[in-house]
């Protein structure tokens, strides 16, 4: 596994973080927006040239999205001790799930769009495909590569990928995750939405007033089980599901209907019952509406509800990353047989009324769902359980 | 792999409702723009929303998702550009003051699939997959496998991309498109770098029923390579692997697109196939983008059921015998490359 | 300006920001709901139309809950911008 977000730049980082409950949301030092210092954001502590120096990267068009995807990809490609070999051949694949892609750059992207001539050097590092387009060059990669994009849950919807490929035996093995970083563009976007909070963002709480954007990366290396040979393993990836609320551009239905069928279909999958599942690392974005019907879709679902967690408390919400940031969080809770705390909440929700767990505790991990829900009604939702 | 049992088209060409391929339209202006329909099936009140790239995915996905099908997995490089470059301009505008978040939402990638999921009232798989000039052949992919899943089942399967002014002025400086004037009638004719832009929105419905189908989609590979004889080596075991012994390719659809510099992948792949076989091109047709793949395959599955090529798509040989198997062959600036593979 | 014609810009420009095709000012009624039934405005509207007395008018809303109650219609509009104009 590898991940960077704002509370750590290695999974190891970012296991201490959690467990201090550590919020790395805060004002930007390095988004160029007039919000960067009036918003809370959840930045990864590096500048760009601080990772380009860190990673040696010296080609040009290289974007802050691509820069955060190869660190993190290092790192998980590092921790499976996979050779070269390994990683070139064609049955190895690449599946990354990303919203902004290259458009972090929207300054030099508005250039682009307008220029007469002299095009800046990021002429073909705009869209989504550019970071694993980067990713399959750098590590000379020649098995099946892809992108998904279906907003904030691109990257479950990329591990679910990654895993159906491997299942039906078009790779052996495969690297997947998601990545995102701050711009300008999402920003405004959501700020236009009204759903950006100017304060610490409160997810599943009664004040809850909206969101904080972050940014990071992170991939997971999925192997199948005959070829372990006694190599380390996390997790199980045990159940996944798509599907869509199918009700409005960009927010969930009252019931939740997208989210409920989502987390009943991966249950399903995995042929387990809700009330097999430990702890659920929800979507909890601290909006308004997808806390609110998210709640009421697992409420629809568990009869008796498991303890929860939002992350986006510590670390904002990473949009395309999150799903793949996530991952790596529920891993570590089945991995480490401890939950960490959430922040900021004070009262929960007068209709609903679920509390997350607030403080750090030990216990016994078997099954944990992660949702990832996102505009378009795109709903996923994955179960990972203790091998 | 799977069978198409519909399929509908919003092209350059006369591809959608009233189909003739015998009419050849021009490019203007260096484009090749999509005839745009009058979107009869949409309600006003969301039609006033979308940007091209939603209207013409949706409008072309509307008459297969009546038929329920049980997911929609759409391939595009990069969904609702205007929508993006507008909502940009707002932002340089109003210096990030306030704005409207109508473009922003119509900009993401998944709003076509998002938006038909929900005129339909489709719960069901949704994804989009953005690997540019894989994004097709990916949710080619994804389909084949949803149907090994779920053999009973029925998707739709498309791809959708427009011509943006954010991204022609882009790929102008790229060097993508041709400097000078060029008819897209004579668009292999040039020997300078450079193609003509396109765009389209292709859908079909599949599923592994035979009953029914109008074309088979057998197979498909993508691959990164920048070198000549990796394709050629990709060929040969795709060619293997999916050809039954005795069995032939009966036309070649050649992404050639009239850029000098790609014609050599082009070439090799054309010397290696059997000299007596039809070649055929589209990109005269569709325009160069990231997915027009998918044109090539609906063209393929018109041909495979009208059992005829439009004459000005034949490069050699006009066969008058049965067309049963096409192969596609597609090369995105030099990089991205895929072969499909579809029979009757 | 006088009330009247306060009202037909006002339609005018629901007509402009959110893109109603074939919608002419006369065919929105100044007591016809914007949202639910009526035009079937949604929340997405609401910020348009937010944005666009902010633009014309110069009025600022914060909080959009706010903004459901004079968007109500188009008299609950002309009363708002009356009241609160500043440009």
């Amino acid at each position: 596994m590898g991940v960077i977000s704002a509370i750590g730049n290695s999974v190891a980082e970012n296991l201490v973080s959690l467990r201090e409950g550590k919020c790395g949301i805060g004002t930007s030092s390095f988004l160029d927006s007039k919000y960067a210092s009036t918003l809370p954001f959840g930045e990864v502590k590096w500048s760009s040239e601080a990772l380009k120096s860190e990673l040696d990267i010296h080609t040009k068009g290289i974007t802050r999205t691509s820069l955060l995807a190869l660190h993190a990809c290092n790192e998980a490609i590092k921790d499976a001790e996979w050779s070269r070999e390994e990683l070139s051949s064609s049955d190895t694949a690449l599946i990354g799930g990303t919203t902004v892609g290259g458009m972090c750059l929207t300054d030099e992207l508005y250039h682009d769009s307008k220029a007469g001539e002299n095009g800046s050097e990021y002429l073909t590092s705009y869209d989504c495909a550019s970071v694993n387009i980067f990713l399959q060059q750098h590590y000379k990669m020649n098995g099946i590569a892809n992108t998904i994009n279906t907003a904030c849950s691109s990257a479950a919807n990329a591990i679910m990928y990654g895993a159906r490929l491997m299942q039906h035996g078009f790779a052996k093995r495969a690297i997947v995750g998601g990545f995102d970083s701050l711009a300008k563009f999402t920003v405004n976007g959501f700020n236009a939405l009204h759903i950006l909070s100017d304060k610490l963002c409160k997810p599943f709480d009664q004040k809850r007033k909206g969101l904080n954007l972050g940014e990071g990366a992170a991939f997971l290396i999925l192997e199948k089980e005959e070829d372990l040979n006694g190599k380390k393993v996390y997790a199980e990836l045990t159940g996944f599901a798509n599907s869509n609320d199918a009700f409005h551009p960009s927010s969930l239905s009252d019931e939740g209907d997208g989210p409920y069928i989502a987390m009943k279909k991966a249950l399903g999958i995995a042929g387990l019952q809700s009330k097999d599942i430990s702890f659920i690392n929800v979507h909890g974005t601290g909006t308004e509406n997808n806390d609110l019907c998210e709640s009421k879709a697992i409420l629809r679902l568990f009869e008796n509800i498991p303890p929860f967690t939002s992350t986006k408390s510590n670390i904002g919400h990473t949009l395309g990353a999150a799903g793949a940031i996530e991952a790596v969080y529920s891993i570590l809770n089945i991995e480490q047989q401890e939950v960490f705390p959430h922040l900021n909440f004070e009262n929960g929700i007068t209709e609903t009324n679920l509390i997350p767990l607030q403080n750090r505790q030990q216990m016994n991990v078997r099954h944990v769902m992660s949702n990832s829900f996102g505009f378009g009604g795109n709903c996923s939702s994955l179960i990972f359980s203790k091998y | 792999m799977f069978y198409i049992y519909q399929h509908s088209c919003i092209s350059p060409q006369q591809t959608f409702q009233d189909i003739d391929l015998n009419i050849l339209n021009d490019a203007e202006e260096g484009k090749l723009k999509v005839v745009e329909t009058r979107y009869e099936g949409i309600a006003p009140a969301l039609l006033r929303r979308m940007g091209k790239a939603v209207r013409i995915g949706v409008g072309a996905g509307l008459p297969l998702v009546k038929e329920n099908p049980d997911g929609i997995i759409i391939g595009t490089a990069n969904g609702g550009m205007e929508d993006c470059i507008k909502f940009l301009d707002q932002i340089v505008e109003y210096n990030e003051g306030m704005l409207t978040p109508g473009n922003f939402v119509q900009s993401t990638n998944n709003a076509v699939a998002g938006q038909l999921g929900m005129m339909s009232r489709n719960t069901g798989y949704n994804t989009t997959h953005v690997h540019r000039a894989a994004a097709f052949e990916n949710a080619i992919m994804d389909v084949d496998m949803l149907l090994k899943e779920n053999p009973s089942n029925r998707y739709l399967l498309g791809a959708v991309d427009e011509i943006s002014s954010a991204n022609y002025n882009i790929e102008i400086l790229d060097g993508s498109y041709k400097k000078e004037p060029v008819s897209n009638k004579a668009l292999y004719d040039s020997a300078t770098a450079g193609s003509i832009a396109g765009e389209g929105a292709v859908m079909f419905l599949a599923g592994i029923s035979p009953q029914n189908a109008v074309a088979r989609l057998d197979a498909t590979q993508f691959f990164q390579a920048a070198d000549i004889n990796i394709v050629i080596d990709r060929l040969r075991h795709f060619l293997e692997r999916h050809l039954q012994p005795g069995e032939n390719i009966d036309v070649l659809l050649s992404g050639e697109n009239g850029d000098i510099r790609l014609q050599p992948f082009y070439d090799a792949v054309e010397n290696e196939l059997p000299q007596h076989i039809s070649v055929a091109r589209f990109k005269h047709m569709s325009g160069e983008y990231p997915t027009a793949v998918a044109f090539a395959c609906w063209l393929s599955a018109y041909i495979l059921q009208q059992q005829s090529i439009p004459q000005h798509a034949i490069k050699k040989n006009a066969s008058s015998e049965t067309v049963k198997k096409i192969l596609i062959y597609n090369n995105y600036k030099g990089l991205q490359h895929s072969f499909i593979l579809m029979s009757r | 300006m006088e009330r009247d014609d306060l009202k037909l810009q006002i339609k005018e420009n629901i007509i402009k920001y959110l893109n109603l095709l074939d919608t002419k000012p006369e065919d929105i009624k100044d007591d016809e709901p914007l949202f639910g039934e009526g035009l079937g405005l949604d929340s997405i509207d609401s910020f348009e139309l937010i944005v666009m007395l902010h633009r014309v008018y110069g009025i600022e809303i914060k909080d959009p809950k706010d903004g459901r109650k004079v968007l109500t219609d188009v008299n609950t509009m002309a009363d708002y911008i009356e009241q609160h104009k500043t440009v």
